[in-house]
């Protein structure tokens, strides 16, 4: 029994899980559920498709490169059954997967971290080079131009033809 | 009717594959997927009477057209046994064109489950001849075939072939 890889989101495929498509040239793709198949089928390349593990790899949203990715390495020659073994590596699997977790965290940490001072950084700039487009609220009160007169009515002369005009129309 | 549309088709895939395959890697090949995949998104059925199949061994037929399931009511599956026709064959092969043959499906372009409950399929229709025994008539199985053959104890064609998928 093995846990495969899908081809295109890179998730695991548990046993009984999927489909796998076999070409010709004997490569075997296979798909952890019906939405990686269908992706497949149209032609939809997984390092361009947003949610997959390639595009996050790809774009610096993941982890690359760590120690822990070891552990889950493809092997090819079958370990040798020992008890002892066994048990370490039982012991050990949770410790492991706290530690890929952790570090994953830290990796979206420190790339959310860069960018809040990025944007800090760009919006005290504008405060101080565009300063000039904010204006204070007390200036509304003082100035009447800013605002409509609430109590008085303004009075507009009409022309007497234009108001023929504009009736007859 | 339909079936045999889709076997037509088939070849088609069948032949721009044929042109691309040899040059191109697994890893780069647009192209090849293109190829591959409108080919893949037609609904696959069985493989029933007037299906044409390719004969992937070396026992002198090129193509079959399958005239009988030897089981299952709508038609064959991966891995069954079917009765077909000769339509095209190699000179000086073992088969002639117009023979009665009997063959076991070994690829399958519609999916077929697996014990375990997750599904397989291949690219195209592709059979092997057998006699009446289950043993292959040719010498030498080309292409990948599916380890269920050994459940349906063709073990020959199994250690035969290159690939077991």
């Amino acid at each position: 029994m093995r846990l495969e890889k899908c081809w295109f989101c890179s998730s695991t495929v548990y046993p009984g899980h999927g489909i796998q498509y076999v070409r010709n040239d004997a490569k075997i793709f296979r798909f952890c559920r019906s939405k990686c198949h269908k992706n497949f089928k149209m032609k939809r390349n997984p390092r361009k498709v947003k949610w997959t593990k390639a595009y996050r790899r790809l774009h610096g949203k993941d982890m690359t490169q760590d120690a822990t990715f070891e552990f889950e390495r493809k092997r090819n020659r079958p370990e040798r059954y020992n008890r002892t073994t066994v048990e370490n590596v039982l012991k050990a699997i949770p410790k492991i997967l706290k530690v890929k977790a952790d570090r994953a965290a830290d990796h979206i940490g420190g790339r959310l971290k860069g960018s809040k001072q990025k944007k800090r950084k760009e919006d005290k700039r504008e405060l101080e080079q565009s300063l000039h487009m904010v204006k204070a609220p007390g200036a509304f009160n003082e100035d009447p131009s800013f605002t409509l007169p609430v109590d008085t009515k303004l009075k507009v002369k009409v022309n007497q033809k234009q108001a023929v005009a504009m009736e007859t129309e | 009717m339909a079936g045999f549309l889709a076997s037509k088709c088939s070849h088609v895939g069948r032949s721009l594959l044929g042109g691309l395959g040899n040059k191109l890697s697994a890893t780069v090949s647009t192209q090849y997927e293109m190829a591959n995949n409108s080919f893949l998104s037609q609904i696959r059925s069985f493989i029933q009477m007037r299906t044409v199949l390719k004969v992937v061994d070396n026992s002198g037929a090129k193509k079959v057209m399958c005239i009988q399931a030897l089981k299952g009511k709508k038609g064959a599956r991966l891995g069954d046994t079917i009765v077909a026709s000769v339509k095209e064959a190699y000179p000086n092969g073992k088969v002639k064109k117009g023979k009665v043959v009997y063959g076991v499906v070994v690829r399958a372009a519609m999916q077929k489950g697996r014990c375990d409950g997750s599904e397989v399929k291949f690219d195209d229709n592709a059979v092997v001849l057998v006699d009446k025994q289950g043993q292959p008539i040719g010498t030498r199985v080309f292409g990948p075939v599916p380890h269920e053959l050994r459940r349906k104890k063709h073990v020959k064609i199994l250690s035969l072939a290159g690939h077991i998928a």
